[in-house]
């Protein structure tokens, strides 16, 4: 069995056997080791896992994500993270420690409809995340244009060591700001940097599996636009 | 169900059945993954004159709260047939007989799905009969376990499903609504086929302890048949260059 | 419904500014309806059927003939019934259980369209008088759900009515029997059309999509017929509208209204 190149799986089929580490998105039954999920399997250094090519954000800590207040309860906001849960930022984190539902009027800070760039401070899966707006480049997002992208793509979009992303962002004279639950914001002054900027993230995510992307993304920044 | 006079032959002299089919065939099974644009994970599926959508939700918070578990994500599944579904309109309330399918269809796709991982969350399979015509439960979930893996949701296999059952004395694989209405019987099977798992299985009809090896061998063969058509329809999405969508 | 879709507030500071330039996030003019694509028979076994797709939103509507006992006070007409369901799948809002309020004014609207405009003469569809009728059953399934199911419940229906067939039936011993392979066309009169109208801020909008139904102040449903005529009226919404406005509305749905009318006819051509 071939197993040096990746593999496009879907759940059930067996990835390889032998004595591997069953890692995510794989299981084990006797020697075989089998995909969970439709995606691209990884053998290395005797361990198994597949990369999904769909599915939603799981969050993790440290994770930056862009989130929208959708409610609000006396002491701490809701935010949609575009995940199976629902972040929750407390009104410490704006209002400080001295913080008081009676003074302090939520609303005033954040409403329903808002969007944030905030981290995940804790991801433990028997509460709703917990999460952070106060840090460098987070907080409330005032302008530019929203997009979503499937979560499995952002890697793809940020590039190793960030290199697609400040591709794009050089070429257009724009500030992205990518979460890793797939919304990013991407802020242009030039509306021909913004269009430009955003059909190279629409490319990304329609053939972020296909091998010579970095160029085709190259070359559609350098063409003149119309 | 089965035994009503009726003056259609069920199978003729030749061994070719009341559609042209021989005894050991499907009907023709169309399946296309990822056709809604709201839905998570979504398919479109025709097993013969069947007509079924399946859209997935998931996983999502668990509403009212006390039905969620705080160990694991549920499946929640709802079979459903549409009013123009049928040869007599049916009324849109969901029938007893609607309630029950959804409830063995959810169980015959739990052993697959693994949510220990989403705590507190639920994955919502809707399936929805657009026409019907025999066999909608098993289209039904083969169609859904298509969905949810569109939806990435993690299962340990795809559950694929069909029916064997007896006609003119004969044992045959896949049951239509006229050998449903007509024959001797009907057993629809929802089968694992890399776990080699059954995990659909109900039957109408009377079967000798013979024919009753002989349905569950032909229709687990059935049920690899369709699984075929599974595969081809998640690899059309994501794995054929150029025209990938996005889930 | 609508109610609960939170829209972000990026997006709603760009459709406004937008509309002030008489743009819409789309690209569509304000008075342009989405693309409409409209596919007859896809149910084949239903007697008429109809998918109609208005953007991202989606409906199948099918329709099922039966013979039945006319209702006490008119004895000598056929018995019409449009409904309407969201279905789970159209939406993450969209709940299983009993219709909410939304859901059953959509299915009311519809069948007030319909019947107001008198599309089908159910006076022909007597089979003995006070004794047996034809009933015809229009189901609106909605499958995708991205603004404005008014519309596209209209679509789908007038479609549906109009290229379906209707069995024939012969009166054998005061019973309805079905002729086997017989059908007939059925008794159309017209084809009502709705056009459904957003208002934001002073402007009105054409069909609007998810995003601009999350952010509008008031809307208007107006159904014509093929000669040009007002048969149904569906306001709604929190705030009002001026009686201009309305006017207005009126004129625009005429215009867009007979267009669609075309796309219907079109599709529906070689039906009957």
């Amino acid at each position: 069995m071939s197993h040096d190149k990746n593999r496009h799986v879907i759940p059930g089929e067996v990835i390889t056997t032998g004595s591997y580490r069953s890692e995510q998105n794989t299981f084990t039954k006797g020697d075989k080791i089998i995909s969970t999920v439709i995606g691209l399997s990884d053998v290395r250094d005797g361990s198994v896992r597949v990369i999904p090519l769909t599915g939603g954000y799981v969050p993790k800590d440290d994770d930056l994500v862009i989130g929208k207040v959708v409610s609000h309860s006396a002491m701490s906001w809701q935010v949609n993270i575009n995940s199976c849960y629902e972040g929750m930022l407390p009104a410490s984190d704006i209002f400080g420690r001295d913080f008081s539902s009676h003074s302090d009027d939520l609303t005033s800070k954040l409403d329903n409809g808002d969007l944030i760039a905030a981290r995940i401070v804790n991801a433990d899966k028997t509460r709703d995340p917990l999460l952070t707006i106060s840090g460098r480049e987070l907080g409330k997002i005032d302008s530019g244009e929203l997009m979503y992208i499937s979560p499995s793509k952002v890697p793809r979009l940020i590039g190793k060591r960030g290199s697609m992303i400040q591709m794009i962002e050089g070429a257009t004279n724009a500030n992205v700001t990518i979460g890793q639950n797939g919304l990013l914001v991407i802020a242009c002054d030039d509306s021909n940097g913004l269009i430009k900027a955003i059909n190279a993230v629409e490319l990304i995510e329609e053939q972020a599996h296909v091998a010579n992307l970095t160029d085709k993304v190259n070359e559609m920044l350098e063409s003149k636009s119309e | 169900m089965g035994g009503r006079d009726t003056d259609i032959v069920l199978l003729d002299e030749n061994g070719i059945r009341s559609d042209g089919r021989k005894v050991n065939e499907t009907r023709k099974v169309t399946i296309k993954a990822g056709v809604l644009k709201n839905a998570n994970g979504s398919a479109y599926i025709e097993f013969g004159d069947n007509k079924i959508l399946v859209g997935v939700y998931g996983p999502r918070d668990v509403h009212p709260k006390h039905m969620s578990d705080t160990s694991t994500g549920i499946l929640r599944c709802r079979y459903h047939m549409a009013p123009f579904s049928v040869g007599e309109r049916k009324n849109p309330a969901p029938s007893r007989r609607e309630i029950e399918i959804s409830k063995v269809i959810k169980e015959a796709l739990e052993p697959a799905v693994m949510l220990k991982g989403f705590p507190r969350t639920a994955v919502d399979v809707y399936m929805e009969v657009l026409q019907a015509d025999g066999g909608t439960r098993c289209a039904a979930l083969t169609g859904a376990s298509v969905a949810l893996a569109d939806a990435g949701i993690p299962m340990r296999d795809l559950v694929a499903g069909c029916a064997a059952g007896k006609a003119a004395d004969t044992v045959i694989l896949d049951v239509n609504n006229e050998e449903d209405q007509a024959g001797q019987a009907d057993l629809p099977i929802g089968y694992m086929p890399n776990l080699e798992k059954i995990t659909l299985l109900q039957l109408d009809g009377v079967l000798t302890p013979e024919e009753y090896k002989a349905c569950l061998e032909i229709g687990i063969d059935g049920c690899k048949q369709v699984y075929e058509i599974q595969k081809k329809a998640l690899q059309e999405k994501y794995f054929s260059t150029g025209d990938d969508k996005n889930g | 419904m609508a109610s609960s879709i939170i829209i972000d507030s990026l997006k709603k500071a760009h459709i406004l500014e937008l509309l002030a330039d008489g743009k819409r996030l789309d690209g569509r003019s304000l008075e342009q309806p989405r693309e409409l694509s409209i596919d007859v028979g896809v149910i084949p076994k239903a007697e008429g059927s109809a998918r109609a797709r208005l953007g991202d939103t989606e409906v199948v509507a099918g329709v099922k003939v039966q013979p039945e006992r006319p209702f006490p006070d008119t004895g000598d007409q056929g018995m019409l019934i449009c409904t309407a369901e969201i279905l789970p799948i159209a939406h993450p809002t969209a709940e299983t259980g009993p219709p909410t309020p939304d859901v059953v004014e959509l299915a009311r609207v519809t069948d007030r369209g319909i019947r107001e405009s008198k599309m089908l003469d159910m006076k022909q569809l007597v089979l003995e008088k006070d004794k047996s009728v034809i009933g015809i059953f229009c189901d609106n399934a909605v499958t995708d759900h991205d603004g404005n199911l008014f519309d596209v419940c209209s679509y789908a229906t007038t479609a549906a009515l109009n290229s379906c067939k209707l069995p024939k039936y012969e009166m054998q011993d005061d019973l309805p029997v079905k002729i086997e392979n017989e059908t007939t066309d059925p008794p159309i009169t017209t084809l009502p059309v709705s056009v459904t109208m957003a208002r934001i801020g002073d402007y009105i909008l054409v069909d609007p999509n998810m995003d601009e139904w999350s952010c509008l102040d008031a809307r208007i449903t107006i159904t014509t017929n093929s000669d040009g005529n007002v048969v149904a009226l569906q306001k709604g919404g929190h705030e009002g509208f001026t009686s201009d406005q309305l006017i207005k509305c009126a004129e625009i749905s005429v215009q867009v209204g007979s267009k669609i009318r075309e796309i219907i006819k079109e599709a529906t051509k070689g039906s009957n």
